[in-house]
Formats: C-alpha cells, structure tokens, sequence
C-alpha cells in the first residue's frame, strides 16, 4: 500500500460511515493528504494530523505484526517436525 | 374570274394519281412517292387532327416535340431513362434533400437515426469508508483523470441519487471494491430504482461476494452488479447503490485518482 491508501483507510477506521472525504479543488501536490481532507459529518470533528499519523502507524505495525506471528508460527511448527510441505498444506506459507 | 375544275382524279401524263378523292377520302400521291412541301411553306394543321403513322416515332435517332406534351396513357412501352439522367427533383418525395438526408422507402428525406452509443458516463467514489451505505451519498466525482473520457451528456447526482439526462435504455454497472482485515461472510452490492422520484425505492440488482482473510493481514475483494434501467422520465426514474457489508468493520475503498468502486452508465437505445 501507498501512502496515499494507507491514509485513505486510516481514516476510514476512525469512524463508521462517509464521514471524510478530500477536496476537489485541492492543494499540494497529492489529493489524498492530511491537509485535503474535509469532514462530511457535522458531529465529528477533524483529527490531528498526528492522530491520524498515529491510526496509520498502528495499520502499519498490525500489518508487520501478522507477518512476523506468521514466521515465528511456521517456526514452531518446524520445530514440531513438521514438513515444509505439511506447514504449507495446512496454513498456506 | 373564279373557275372551278370538279374531278375525283388528277394525275400526271403517265397515269399516276396526284391527288383523288373518294368518299370523303382525299389521297395526295401514292405509295412510293415523295410529297416535298417547299421552305418557306406553312403546312398548317393545327386545327386538324392529326393521326402519326405508327413508325413516326423510330427506336433510333431523336425525335423533338416542340410545345407539345404526351400523355403518360399514351406511353404503353417499357421507358428506360438513360444511365444518370434522373435528378431528385423528379421524385415526388417530401423532406429535405440534402448531404445530411436518406430516402426512405416511404418516399420521405429524413436524417438517419444516429448510430452508436450516444452517452457514456463514469461516476467513482473518491474516498473509503467503514460500514454499510444507504445509499453510498458522498464523496462522488465524474471520471476525470488524464486519459479518462466519456460520450454525450453527463449523469447528475445529488445525495447518492443519480439523474439521468435523457430519457432510454440504459446499462448501469456498480463495481464496488472493498477490504477487511478479517472475515466478511458476505458483502452485498444493491442497484436501487425509483419510478416516483425517490418516493419508493426498489431493488433491480444484488450481488454478493465475501473475504476469508489471507496471510493473517488485510484482504481485498469486489462485487459486479449491473442491470439494464429504463429511464421513461428523467424527473422520476433515478437510480442510487447501496453496499451492505455483514462485518461492518469492512472497508468499502474509494481513490480520487484512479477507479477503485465505481459507477458505469450508458444509454443502449430509446425507451
């Protein structure tokens, strides 16, 4: 993911809904940016730019994570004796 | 003083007939002669009627009629114009001729109804959100990136209810892209249809598709729905698309770049 998708979903997890959208007549060189984005929703108000850096550094990190608990489970299967052909048959990898 | 000759006959030293009369039949010269009337005669019968012979009118050379006109009862044969001789303005046809009109088979110039698709429009949403949509009401945008394009008049959309801008058949297409990091047993796309101008709303099209995660992480999947819309009235025949994801932790993706869930109209043909 790009970091424009990365914001883009960020913000989508912060609430339910079509709350946020970006500006058609924007600034800067991307659309899809923190200074871009206007909120649809008069009950919610526009998040910091640090929380919403702080939302995608958690996507990221999650990402990271399920990556490496995969590896170190695969690990723990080999060491259970398992086959590489065994590990994959049963979780993919 | 006047004489007069009566006769029946004259003719020439040798016997040959000039001119004879017999009941009421005058009979000038006969068959092999030649009756030459000098220039600068008038031979007259205008107030004659006069019968041709049969052969006055020959399969070769021309003939001229000068003033005079044949009655179309007269012409028993085959007539066959020469090749390139008949203009449009012999034909009784009505309408206008010209570079822009056909004849049709009703002897009437018309223009030619136009071919190939007259309208064609894309709609994208611009940016993700988490849940369902009722309908999806914001963040649209007409197709606009570079190399982007469209045919006729644009679609208009006000809160999620889209216009059509002339009456027709059309296809309508809703592709919707959407991604969880986790399981959706099933996300649903709706095409909702409105014959009184959003007083009753009604669904003409649902598919459904799902996410079974993989690899542990965030996993994207789409939905196809389309149906044919016929668009009888432009002020009440309205169309908007709804997603229903059973997980509403599901992100439904928009991009303002490029086509991630979008909208595809175009007109097929009259209502």
């Amino acid at each position: 993911m790009n970091e424009q998708r990365y914001l883009n979903l960020a913000l989508a997890q912060m609430h339910n809904g079509q709350w946020f959208g970006f500006k058609k007549d924007y600034t800067g060189t991307e659309r899809m940016s923190y200074e871009n984005i206007i909120v649809h929703d008069s009950s919610i108000t526009k998040p910091t730019e640090a929380e919403v850096n702080a939302k995608i550094q958690e996507i990221k990190d999650a990402e990271a994570d399920a990556i490496t608990k995969k590896a170190s489970g695969k690990q723990k299967l080999l060491d259970l004796g398992l086959s590489e052909e065994e590990i994959k048959a049963l979780i993919g990898i | 003083m006047a004489s007069t000759i009566k006769v029946d006959t004259i003719q020439d030293q040798d016997g040959n007939n000039i001119i004879n009369e017999n009941a009421d039949v005058i009979t000038v010269g006969a068959s092999g002669d030649t009756i030459t009337i000098p220039a600068g005669a008038t031979f007259d019968s205008s107030a004659a009627t006069n019968t041709l012979p049969a052969t006055v009118v020959t399969t070769t050379g021309t003939q001229t009629l000068t003033n005079k006109s044949i009655a179309t009862t007269q012409l028993t044969g085959t007539i066959t114009p020469s090749d390139s001789t008949v203009s449009l303005a012999k034909l009784t046809a009505t309408g206008t001729q010209d570079a822009t009109t056909f004849l049709r088979g009703d002897n009437t110039f018309a223009e030619p109804v136009a071919g190939g698709i007259t309208m064609a429009d894309q709609w994208r949403l611009t940016s993700d959100f988490t849940g369902t949509a009722s309908p999806i009401s914001s963040n649209l945008e007409r197709v606009d990136t570079s190399g982007q394009g469209t045919i006729g008049s644009a679609m208009t959309v006000s809160s999620g209810v889209f216009t059509f801008p002339a009456t027709g058949i059309y296809k309508v297409e809703f592709i919707s892209q959407f991604v969880l990091n986790g399981d959706c047993r099933y996300y649903i796309n709706y095409i909702q249809s409105t014959r009184n101008n959003g007083g009753t709303w009604t669904q003409i099209s649902e598919n459904r598709s799902f996410i079974q995660q993989t690899s542990s992480n965030w996993t994207p999947q789409l939905v196809y729905t389309c149906s044919l819309f016929d668009c009888a009235d432009t002020s009440n025949h309205k169309v908007r698309f709804d997603i229903l994801p059973v997980n509403t932790s599901t992100v439904t993706e928009g991009n303002t770049a490029h086509n991630e869930t979008f909208f595809t109209f175009i007109r097929l043909g009259d209502t």
